[in-house]
């Protein structure tokens, strides 16, 4: 895809674009807008063809991926078997981790069909973070935010079905 | 020549007046002896036009002297000039050797040393700071020997001339010789204050400017106006004093120099009222005694010189007065070639602020073993690992490889026999093949790549597959836009198998390749290049003459391309501005920027006009660089302003208009895009493709890479790929590489070197999985048992195979063993593989 075709009837850039994308990720919404623009610049759109792997398990491929358009299954191999974890959807933004630091990932995102992604490379992300190293704190602020919310929606909606790994809860202690 | 044996910081000034320089020296003072006497001349000549030609009424004699006066005033002229051209000789000679011996000595340095000094406190010293001393070297046999010896030659002519009013008219001179050093020490208080004032102010501003997005950032002007400003005032009150200082010397010396003329006045006018004194040789005693000013003037500066060159110079020597920690190389043996083995015995390191970084550390390795160092960040292990390639220089215990204690090995005996791989390695602005060179260069004190004992074309492709950098410099050698002429069978071989190409690979890569296709819009093209359609011969329509081509400036005009290309422009500058306007001049942040670093402050000033002015009021340099901004914009790219789908049809109905015109009137101006033709303004890979990559994407990039690499096989043109693509420049610092191609440059750069140890300090952090893979397996296979290698490990699935692992926390070696007996033990490493 490229921008001419997208923007036939529609003028707005594809920076505009992303800038639009990014300030609904939890990830980036709290940011000023000087900043935005700049990791909105550095993000690229990449393509994922049915079937094609997004990121695989065990790499640390240091990229943040929102879906723009498509969908893909997160999976996850263990002891031999690949299980199917869920399906991401068109909206989601996965690896606001893998921006801050070296994580190897634990699951595979493979496209479920032709899939559009908005792709931010951690490299570029840590460039531009120098340029603006007063955001630092209000990143770590929303991750921990989002981090903490995820468990209280945990415990609120499965904490019941957990059962043995009930004592494995409490990844928001870290 | 110069002395090797003393430091450079423990030389003294006058010591470089002669080394080097002795030829040069010598020449001088017999230049200068002839000049002296061809100055006294003149005067003689004088009182004798006087005396014997104007009082005898001869005008023959009148001539003669004439002559002789004209002739030696000529003679003296061309030996001053002479003289000059030596001094400049020699000052500049003695301040570039002080530069390299002073810079040499500096990269010897501790590197605790580098920690508390700024670069910017370097830079001045190097450069500004040198000049005095230099300016001293240049004059110091020139101007005493000159002034003494003309000042002595007047002298004697005024004693010979009257030896009374020479008495007189010389008792000045005491009095100055004892009063000007009095004021020369103010001089020099001052000056000395004036070096560190200097100093302070070069690394405020040093600070100031790196830490410029932090003042920016926290809008701390006036903070930083206000440290800044105190450090102007303290220099301007010194700068003040040290010239008030140094015009009273000025003043003084001129003051009772003046006084001499005053004393023979009185004295010489009565003498000569009375008869005593012929009227000629009061003129000559005047014109002589005036003439000991200019010696006795250049004799003072020259006294300043030396008092500020001292000054500067032994501030400047004190401040890198350190010893290296290690000699650079061995004086009375060859280096050394030790076998692998490192034994380390109750090693500790303990900081100059008295933090025990390392303590009680054993470890023993054979030759040809592995050892890999894991633990937090903190643990000391790369300390440790630092300590045994001699980076730091551990405070107590032993560290010896071959036998040998690691402390008193020189710097060459190391380099000889390690290898490291720096946490953050640095790549030199340069091509990769000098950085992939660089360790190797470094062993060899080699300068080229003809230098004997480097490694061959074949063993440097080896070691670039081995470190999976191979695949980088291909795309860099794909990249590369050849010249006219250059590489003709590469070109020959691509045009030949092009139409191969599209057919075997062509559907594959379609999504990632745009194909040159005339009847539609490249977006991955430049407008400049969608217009054209082909490659220019001539220079004027080379895109970057575009935009000051009449013919084409009046064919965008037919098109009615004019107007709209410069609105889009100016959006497009505008938003440029807007988005990289604050930012360092980095590659990462230039490469999707239609504007580079160095114009955007250029486009800065446009943009603030374009905020005042309309587009069409602008003036035609502004519309110009306008112009030339819209041609370079490659939609596909420069993601910042959309090109209008009404634009993209206008500039594809003037291309076919631009051919049409153009082949008839510059038939031989474009050569047009065609499958059998080279097209020398595109990379070699679009040339392969006949057409442009879309994307960056690394499976897309691994897929093309494949394709590529099957096609430079079939065709044998692998090797010349590779050596075109390490012709590659780097940037500054390596940032036209990503973090991982530096890490793998680093790699290869030891790997070429084999070293008998290698130490490789989390070395492979910035890797994918499967270079991590490569080169950890390489390690394996071809390296144990016999090569050494000491790995300060960040990732515990690479561990496995290593003869041993020892586990640091705070300083100390927890366990050590081989994996399985730690895990077996349960201990320390057991928890942090996370084995439940």
């Amino acid at each position: 895809m490229n921008s001419s075709e997208k923007n036939e009837n529609n003028p707005s850039s594809e920076l505009e674009e992303n800038l639009e994308i990014l300030r609904q990720t939890y990830f980036f919404s709290g940011l000023p807008l000087e900043a935005l623009k700049v990791f909105a610049y550095l993000c690229t759109r990449e393509k994922f063809k049915k079937d094609e792997y997004l990121f695989r398990q065990h790499e640390d491929d240091g990229r943040a991926f929102y879906i723009i358009t498509g969908s893909a299954s997160l999976e996850r191999e263990d002891n031999g078997g690949a299980r199917e974890i869920r399906d991401c959807n068109v909206g989601e933004f996965l690896g606001g981790l893998t921006l801050l630091g070296e994580v190897r990932r634990l699951f595979s995102l493979r496209a479920t069909e032709d899939t559009i992604c908005l792709v931010l490379e951690r490299e570029k992300f840590t460039k531009a973070l120098k340029q603006f190293p007063d955001i630092m704190p209000r990143i770590f602020k929303a991750v921990a935010k989002n981090i903490d919310s995820w468990e209280e929606r945990f415990l609120a909606d499965r904490a019941d079905m957990c059962g043995e790994c009930m004592e494995n809860l409490g990844v928001s202690l870290i | 020549m110069e002395k090797a044996d003393i430091p450079v910081v423990k030389r003294s000034l006058f010591s470089w007046v002669f080394a080097g320089n002795v030829k040069l020296q010598i020449l001088l003072l017999l230049i200068i002896v002839v000049m002296v006497a061809a100055r006294v001349l003149p005067l003689e000549m004088q009182k004798r036009i006087v005396n014997e030609a104007i009082n005898l009424r001869n005008v023959d004699l009148l001539f003669l002297y004439s002559g002789i006066y004209l002739g030696a005033v000529v003679f003296f002229s061309v030996l001053k000039y002479l003289i000059s051209i030596i001094q400049t000789l020699i000052t500049q000679r003695t301040t570039a050797r002080m530069r390299k011996s002073l810079y040499r000595h500096i990269l010897t340095l501790p590197l605790s040393f580098f920690r508390n000094t700024q670069p910017g406190m370097v830079v001045n010293s190097l450069s500004a700071e040198l000049t005095v001393p230099g300016n001293f070297a240049g004059m110091a046999v020139a101007a005493p020997v000159t002034n003494l010896l003309t000042l002595l030659a007047f002298a004697a002519y005024l004693f010979w001339l009257n030896p009374l009013l020479a008495a007189v008219s010389l008792s000045i001179y005491p009095i100055v010789i004892f009063l000007i050093p009095v004021l020369q020490k103010g001089v020099n208080r001052y000056n000395k204050k004036r070096v560190d004032a200097a100093r302070k102010f070069s690394a405020r501003i040093a600070e100031a400017i790196s830490g410029i997005h932090e003042i920016q950032g926290n809008g701390a002007y006036r903070i930083e106006n206000r440290k800044y400003d105190a450090l102007v005032n303290r220099l301007l009150k010194i700068r003040i004093f040290w010239s008030l200082y140094r015009f009273g010397v000025k003043s003084a010396n001129g003051f009772f120099t003046s006084l001499g003329p005053f004393l023979v006045f009185i004295l010489g006018g009565w003498l000569t009222i009375k008869g005593q004194l012929e009227l000629g040789a009061l003129v000559a005693f005047l014109s002589a005694q005036e003439r000991l000013f200019d010696p006795w003037k250049e004799l003072i500066e020259f006294y300043q010189v030396y008092q500020d060159g001292k000054v500067t110079y032994n501030r400047t020597m004190e401040y890198y007065d350190f010893e290296p920690e290690y000699a650079l190389e061995p004086k009375d043996r060859k280096p050394f070639e030790l076998d692998g083995s490192v034994q380390v015995k109750d090693l500790s390191f303990v900081t100059e602020t008295g933090i025990r970084l390392l303590d009680g550390i054993n470890v023993s390795l054979q030759a040809g073993e592995h050892l890999a160092l894991v633990g937090f960040s903190g643990s000391g292990k790369s300390t440790l690992a630092l300590c045994i390639g001699q980076l730091y220089k551990y405070t107590g215990g032993h560290v010896l490889i071959g036998e040998q204690e690691v402390s008193d090995l020189t710097k060459k005996d190391m380099v000889n026999n390690i290898g490291i791989v720096a946490q953050n390695p640095f790549i030199f602005d340069g091509t990769i093949e000098e950085n992939l060179l660089y360790s190797c260069m470094a062993r060899v004190n080699g300068s080229g790549r003809d230098s004997e004992g480097l490694p061959t074309l074949d063993d440097i492709i080896a070691v670039l597959q081995q470190t999976g950098i191979f695949v980088d410099v291909l795309r860099f050698g794909m990249n590369t836009i050849l010249a006219h002429d250059e590489n003709k069978d590469l070109v020959n071989v691509i045009i030949r198998v092009r139409e191969n190409f599209q057919r075997d690979f062509g559907e594959e890569l379609a999504d990632y390749v745009e194909f040159f296709d005339e009847n539609k819009y490249l977006h991955y093209s430049s407008v400049a290049e969608n217009l054209i359609f082909g490659t220019p011969n001539k220079n004027a329509f080379a895109t970057a003459n575009l935009c000051n081509n009449p013919y084409f400036l009046n064919f965008l005009k037919q098109a009615d391309l004019t107007r709209p290309l410069l609105s889009l422009s100016a959006e497009l500058a505008r938003q440029t501005v807007d988005i990289l306007g604050n930012l360092p001049p980095e590659s990462v942040f230039f490469e999707q920027s239609p504007i580079g670093p160095d114009e955007l402050e250029e486009f800065k000033l446009l943009v603030e006009r374009l905020r005042r002015t309309k587009l069409h009021e602008l003036s035609a340099e502004h519309h110009e660089q306008l112009l030339d901004l819209a041609l370079r914009f490659v939609p596909g790219v420069h993601k910042m302003v959309a090109l209008p789908a009404i634009l993209e049809n206008l500039i594809l109905e003037a291309r076919a208009m631009f051919r049409e015109n153009i082949v008839k009137d510059d038939p031989e101006a474009i050569t047009f895009y065609q499958v059998t033709e080279y097209i020398y303004s595109q990379t070699i890979l679009n040339n392969i493709f006949f057409g442009k990559t879309k994307t960056a994407n690394p499976q897309a990039q691994e897929k093309i890479n494949q394709s590529i690499v099957q096609l430079l096989i079939a065709e044998d043109l692998l090797e010349t790929i590779i050596e075109i693509g390490m012709h590659y420049q780097v940037g500054t610092k390596g940032d036209k590489l990503s973090g991982g191609q530096q890490q793998k440059l680093a790699i290869a750069r030891i790997f070429l070197k084999r070293p008998r140890i290698l130490i490789m300090d989390e070395a492979t952090s910035a890797l994918d999985n499967k270079s991590q893979t490569r080169i950890q397996n390489l390690l394996e296979t071809r390296w144990k048992k016999k090569n050494t290698v000491i790995s300060v490990v960040h990732r515990l699935d690479t561990i496995k195979n290593y003869d041993q692992v020892a586990v640091m926390k705070a300083g100390k070696i927890l366990e050590i063993g081989t994996y399985d007996e730690l895990i077996a033990r349960k201990g320390m490493l057991y928890e942090l593989v996370g084995k439940k």
